[in-house]
């Protein structure tokens, strides 16, 4: 028989003003696991816990309710609060009777009495099972590995490096830059790109604290948080790292898919990244892959593949209306008798001074934006003919075009997939990295201790792809600045004697955290994994699974409490 | 050095860079001028592309934030001189009277009760009223009232008292005074946000003084479940349901003639959501959004977008709005469709007008304090936009947040962060650099020691 301590709060008026506060504490008062019941105006103020501290030894409490507002409120204040009365802090719950109680049933004070009762009811049940747990302390490896020595990558690994810390960079291809190195210029610094890549690709390799490793790839990995063994195809032993940053980029989308366009069938049908490669060389690379000749008239393409959820992907690529923009002010300014023309859908020019640049390129620039879809590219003579429609005048219009170029989508790296299953990291339907929340977790997968940067998680341009890299590599500083991890006791468990082994809980988790265990033949837990989703425990056909003080005892005994068994 | 943080803004980017800074063992000092912290962010009623509910993503965060070991709070605050270079900076702090002791105030709202001035809320964009003592909102961190002393019926000499009564902890004090203190700081982090558009003269043309036409925030407070209206969608002159409802984008943005040349980027989309959120609300309603270009760039944000026109029936018009203005207990709509070249008339009940992001109005004076640049419009310019986004140029004081221009929240996130890994860079360098010159100073003495041996 437990001794449990329940503690009313009043929170003001803003639980006692709708339920009755005094009834709680006297129904609440009658369960016989329940020794001492009592009520205080706020519970969370000083006098409020020292109120719950003395009533732990005064009364002999082994467990604590507070009955107040969310848990996510102070769930860690009374846990402080217990712990420091020598109450092991997992034996302290709470019952939120503010939020989901007299807040919301405001009009209906006897009914929000009775349901206070309830709430706290449950939790007093839950709290006579729970177990005095102890968290995890896991040791941190204080090394990072950083995979993708683009932009991004280079960025995330010099910021963690800048630090004193070690990292780890891994490239597949034989040379640092990713695909900034066949950039033409950036949008902001005209014909810049190569200067200001090769500056970082200098600082990255005379970096002492940065190993590169180029021409490799990530084969496996094991581990967990603060404790990754990584294989790697340039290595013979496993890379021993604490944090792993994905930046892999993405590659381009194959011409092959748009037969619409002339896509690889038409030599002068090029894609945007090829066309980067001609501007590179000025106006003597802009010879047209045919014959060589400086083309006159230029089509630019843009949603070429993109947002199109038939033929193409469903997606935007963020960057092509910028980068289309620009790559027609240079072709201007190479060819200035030339003429620009780009189909387009909207102008998605959202950024620092993007509107305006987009505003030069049609004002200054005479370059002409056609508002409207392109039906079919074909073969002339000597020509391609684009025939599209302007859909502000409503006119069909063609253009006899010596080049044409496709603002192609980005696609996310061709080994994203097989990467993002070693790695236990989520990737979406199209194959870009997860982030752990869309708005609040931006740069952190869903998988502990996996950071993401760069184009890997989505399409971006440089800016934000860099302003991203080092958001990454904060979490990776603010992991290495702990000596240990602390991680919740609240994990899955065995029963062992329930236990056949048959494996289920090994294919129901998702982040790897259950195995069998290869000499005792009973299903393990990998603390550090667990993420207590619960997956394995509906999965057990013997009910051998079972998450720490959220046992099937404790939650049915609850629900009881709630249906009124 | 000095292993302290200063973050001037306590919204979503100054919550974030502060709490990866503090909980890599720093101190941070967030220095934030309302009475409480959460920024525009606080008054969201759902987030695109997820339509998650923004208090409830956003609170556990604010409490993090405040009960955080590691984090000064100091709201009602500003910065008002700065001196020095990285790793020592000296940094005055004006502190205005909150006229509510915070270690004492429980929220409990018997002051309110008998506060009997009545003023706009701001929190809730005007849409509801406050009293002179009052909580910006219910979930506010710090959770502690505090006295407006414009509203006040009078502090010096103390016209009224009748809040300091009903106070039983007395807790209310009416004697504070602005105070002045000083801090040493070894990096900044600048993270002061936004405000929306409301030029006058640009915002007649929308007739933005009507009850019924408001902007983007209001509309915010008038779909959030925790505002003046509970969630309801009623106009506000006659607290009907309205039937048809205009939204019209780049209210002053993309306008280099009579307002802002610049996109505010984040319109696109939170029009966009604004508009599911209504049709939830009021199925049979019809929305229409004039438009110039849809800027839905952004994971989820292009298949977000088809969802509002397919699911929900938005009618997009791609065109300007050339004319707003009430007849009958109706507002008229006259823009024209560029893409069928005909004019457009639509009767609506409701105008909901995409106002532009500007800076906030400290930007400037900020900047100047801090001896770094600021571009035509207020925004705080970055050394290189590109290579250095969120470095500012001058040593030790980093950028964040929409201060930096327009920006939507992830980006915001992911930058802030991107500033906090700036700061604990520098830290963690100057750590190492203290490191070896104490071995170095310590080298001397042992061979001062081998010297005597």
């Amino acid at each position: 028989m437990s001794r449990i301590g329940v503690f009313i709060c009043h929170c003001g008026i803003n639980i006692a003003g709708t339920v009755d506060v005094e009834r709680v504490a006297e129904e609440i008062g009658q369960h016989p696991q329940v020794a001492y019941a009592t009520t205080y105006s706020y519970m969370c103020s000083d006098p409020g816990q020292q109120l719950v501290r003395e009533s732990i030894a005064e009364y002999d409490l082994d467990g604590v309710v507070v009955a107040a507002c969310s848990p996510a409120m102070h769930e860690a204040t009374f846990r402080r609060a217990v712990a420091a009365a020598g109450l092991n802090p997992y034996r302290c719950e709470i019952a939120n009777i503010r939020e989901q109680c007299s807040w919301v049933h405001e009009h209906e004070p006897g009914r929000a009495t009775q349901k206070a009762v309830e709430t706290t009811r449950t939790c007093v049940e839950k709290v006579a099972w729970d177990e005095a747990l102890e968290p995890f302390h896991l040791s941190v490896i204080k090394r990072a590995l950083v995979i993708g020595g683009g932009i991004a990558g280079m960025q995330a690994a010099l910021d963690v490096a800048n630090a004193g810390f070690p990292v780890v960079l891994v490239e597949r291809e034989g040379r640092l830059g990713g695909k900034m190195a066949a950039l033409s210029g950036t949008y902001l610094n005209f014909s810049a790109a190569p200067g200001l890549l090769e500056r970082k690709v200098e600082q990255v390799l005379d970096h002492p604290h940065i190993e590169v490793l180029a021409g490799a790839q990530v084969t496996e990995v094991e581990g967990y948080v603060g404790n990754f063994a990584v294989r790697v195809s340039a290595l013979a032993d496993p890379l021993e790292v604490g944090a792993i940053v994905v930046a892999t980029g993405w590659d381009p989308y194959p011409l092959s898919r748009l037969p619409e366009y002339g896509g690889s069938e038409l030599a002068d049908v090029v894609d945007g990244l090829t066309f980067e490669g001609m501007l590179q060389e000025g106006r003597a690379g802009l010879g047209r892959p045919s014959d060589g000749r400086t083309p006159r008239e230029v089509v630019f393409i843009q949603c070429a593949g993109s947002r199109d959820p038939e033929r193409g992907v469903p997606y935007c690529s963020k960057v092509c209306c910028m980068v289309v923009a620009k790559q027609a002010i240079m072709f201007k300014e190479y060819v200035p008798e030339g003429q620009a023309y780009v189909f387009y859908i909207d102008i998605r020019s959202a950024g620092k001074g993007y509107d305006e640049y987009v505003q030069r390129a049609m004002e200054d620039h005479d370059i002409l934006y056609l508002r409207g879809k392109v039906s079919k590219v074909f073969r002339g003579r000597d020509q391609v003919i684009v025939w599209g429609v302007d859909t502000l005048s409503g006119q069909p219009v063609e253009v006899a075009a010596d080049l044409v170029v496709l603002a192609t989508p980005m696609l996310p790296s061709r080994q994203a997939v097989t990467l993002g299953q070693t790695l236990r990291a989520a990737v979406d339907q199209s194959g870009f990295f997860s982030e752990a929340h869309p708005k609040l977790r931006p740069v952190e997968s869903l998988t502990a201790g996996v950071f993401l940067a760069g184009v890997a998680q989505g399409p971006k341009d440089i800016p934000e792809t860099v302003s991203q890299a080092s958001g990454a590599a904060a979490k990776v500083l603010q992991m290495f600045s702990q000596e240990v991890l602390i991680q919740e006791p609240t994990v899955a468990c065995v029963i062992e004697q329930f236990c056949s082994a048959c494996g289920a809980c090994v294919e129901a988790c998702p982040y790897g955290a259950r195995a069998i265990h290869p000499l005792w033949h009973i299903a393990t837990v990998n603390a550090a994994l667990c993420q207590s989703c619960g997956a394995c425990v509906t999965a057990c056909p013997n009910k051998a699974c079972q998450i720490h003080n959220w046992t099937p005892k404790q939650i049915l005994t609850m629900a009881d409490v709630l249906v009124g068994v | 050095m000095n292993y302290r943080a200063l973050i001037i803004g306590a919204g979503i980017s100054g919550m974030q860079a502060a709490l990866d800074i503090a909980n890599s063992g720093y101190e941070v000092l967030l220095v934030e001028k309302e009475p409480a912290i959460g920024g525009h962010m606080a008054q969201l009623s759902e987030t695109f592309p997820t339509l998650d509910c923004s208090q409830c993503i956003l609170t556990p965060r604010m409490v993090e934030v405040g009960q955080h070991p590691n984090i000064h709070l100091l709201t009602l605050s500003e910065v008002v001189d700065v001196q020095g270079e990285m790793g020592a900076f000296r940094v005055r702090i004006l502190r205005h009277p909150r006229y509510v002791i915070e270690e004492k105030c429980t929220a409990c709202g018997d002051c309110v009760a008998t506060c009997p001035v009545v003023v706009p809320n701001e929190f809730d964009r005007g849409l509801a009223a406050r009293r002179a003592i009052y909580i910006p909102s219910p979930q506010a961190v710090p959770a502690v009232y505090c006295l407006d002393p414009e509203a006040c019926l009078g502090l010096f000499p103390l016209a009224c008292g009748k809040c300091a009564d009903a106070c039983q902890i007395q807790a209310i004090d009416y004697d504070m005074r602005p105070e002045t203190i000083e801090v040493e700081v070894g990096a900044i982090v600048v993270a002061t946000g936004y405000e929306l558009y409301q030029d006058e003269a640009v915002m007649a043309y929308a007739y933005m003084s009507h009850p019924d036409v408001m902007d983007g925030l209001e509309f915010e407070r008038l779909l959030s479940a925790s505002g003046p209206t509970g969630g309801q969608v009623i106009r506000p002159s006659d607290r009907t349901v309205p039937r048809e409802v205009v939204f019209i984008q780049c209210g002053g943005s993309r306008n280099p003639e009579h307002g802002l040349p610049y996109c505010s980027k984040i319109c696109c989309m939170y029009t966009a959501k604004h508009a599911i959120l209504y049709k939830h609300r009021v199925p049979e309603g019809q929305v229409y959004v004039f438009y110039i270009d849809i800027r839905a760039g952004g994971k989820g944000y292009e298949e977000f977008v088809a969802r509002a026109i397919e699911e929900d029936d938005t009618v997009y018009i791609r065109g300007r709005v050339s004319r707003v203005f009430p007849k009958d207990g109706k507002l008229m709509v006259w823009g024209v469709d560029t893409l069928t070249n005909s004019k457009v008339e639509i009767t609506a009940d409701l105008v909901v007008v995409a106002a532009a992001i500007v800076p906030s109005p400290d930007s400037r004076r900020i900047a100047e304090l801090l001896g770094i640049d600021v571009d035509e419009f207020g925004f705080y310019t970055a050394a290189d936009a590109e290579m250095t986004p969120v470095e500012s140029g001058k040593p030790g004081v980093f950028l964040a947040g929409v201060g930096l221009g327009p920006q939507d929240i992830p980006e915001t996130v992911a930058q802030a962060s991107g500033a906090a890994a700036k700061v604990l860079s520098a830290f963690a360098a100057a750590k190492a650099e203290e490191r070896a010159r104490r071995a170095l100073e310590l080298e001397p003495e042992i061979q001062n020691e081998a010297v005597v041996q």
